[in-house]
């Protein structure tokens, strides 16, 4: 029984083997980037600009409130290294997908067998509400908590990495069955 | 102004490593934390591993040179916010730099997900003061490291972790077997 299934893996492994995975050359040079982002300036760190651009916004149209909210006010102004930072990011992804020639798929899905455009859209605006906010709870994201904290061995980055991986698996395993009624 | 441009080049090339190693899809997120494919949580382990050791080692011959920041570990604050983070990492697949690299790919997904974080941190603004500040400073153990609860050197405790971790990921498989 177990000898096909071995067999069947064989050139996969011997594959694997010769052929470095983009996970071992990119995690390598990520860790050497992050080394270097704090040599040069800080450690990085993304979800801060989101406030700060929120700032920015009623900096313009209500600034009394701008100077009024103490979070605000903590956060400062969006012409910070991070906001260049995430401004490289942007560019970083066009400039992988087109070194590729690759076609990113306009939208994926995280749930098992679901099709559904716009549920799918909703799924993200929804995620995307809950990192963010989960974010600025903690104090910082996967960037600021879990790679820039835990490189620099801070107590807070492995808390956080606990929390994320705990119900980000549960709610990954949750959604992976499709739900009862509904067309996969 | 020069720390921006630093900035800007390692954002550049952050969002191409993401891209490259597929951290920006949804679907590959969502495989990794079903634990069917581990290759992004091992490409985040060996990059802590690898730029934990060698930003300590630098560390080690130039001090000065370091631009550390140790977040505070307010411990209640910083797991609820994670246990929050993470419902919306598994029902998106996007953290809040990833939906930025996803744009620059032209994943039209990363908009919403983008979109919701602006509203997220909108609202987050609009309940600060009365909601997060009284409750997240419980349990402020402050701007906390690992050496120090351990009373080891940094570079030891860098070291130590950067070789447990590359045990961990030498000996998990990248692709796992569905069940």
């Amino acid at each position: 029984m177990t000898t096909p299934a071995i067999t069947a893996d064989a050139p996969a492994r011997a594959l694997q083997r010769e052929a470095t995975p983009p996970w071992l050359m990119y995690g390598v040079l990520f860790g050497l980037l992050g080394a270097l982002s704090i040599v040069l300036w800080g450690p990085i760190g993304v979800s801060g600009t989101y406030p700060r651009f929120i700032g920015a916004l009623f900096r313009v149209f209500d600034p009394a409130y701008a100077e009024a909210n103490p979070y605000l006010v903590k956060m400062g102004s969006l012409f910070k290294p991070e906001t260049f930072l995430v401004v490289g990011l942007l560019i970083g992804g066009l400039i992988g997908a087109r070194a590729n020639r690759e076609k990113a798929p306009k939208c994926e899905y995280t749930r098992a067998g679901e099709t559904n455009e716009r549920k799918r859209y909703r799924d993200a605006f929804i995620g995307g509400f809950l990192i963010v906010f989960g974010a600025r709870i903690a104090g910082g994201c996967t960037s600021g908590h879990i790679i820039s904290g835990m490189t620099q061995l801070s107590i807070s980055g492995f808390i956080f990495a606990a929390g994320v991986f705990a119900t980000g698996i549960l709610t990954a395993k949750t959604l992976r069955a499709p739900r009862a009624g509904v067309p996969a | 102004m020069t720390a921006s441009i630093f900035a800007l080049l390692i954002g550049v090339g952050m969002g191409f490593f993401i891209q490259r190693v597929k951290a920006s899809s949804p679907a590959m997120i969502a495989r990794n934390l079903r634990l069917e494919n581990l290759s992004v949580i091992k490409f985040m382990a060996l990059t802590i591993a690898v730029g934990s050791v060698a930003t300590y080692l630098i560390a080690q011959f130039a001090p000065g040179a370091m631009h550390f920041d140790i977040k505070p570990a307010y411990v209640v604050g910083v797991l609820v916010g994670g246990l929050v983070f993470g419902v919306g990492f598994g029902l998106g697949g996007y953290c809040p730099g990833t939906c930025v690299v996803g744009i620059g790919e032209g994943r039209r997904d990363a908009w919403a997900a983008i979109l919701g974080g602006v509203f997220g941190a909108l609202v987050f603004t609009l309940v600060y003061t009365v909601a997060i500040a009284p409750l997240v400073k419980l349990v402020d153990l402050g701007k906390l490291t690992l050496p120090e609860v351990l009373h080891l050197p940094s570079l030891g405790v860098a070291i130590a972790m950067g070789v447990a971790f590359m045990v961990v990921l030498k000996l998990l498989p990248t692709e796992v077997k569905k069940a």
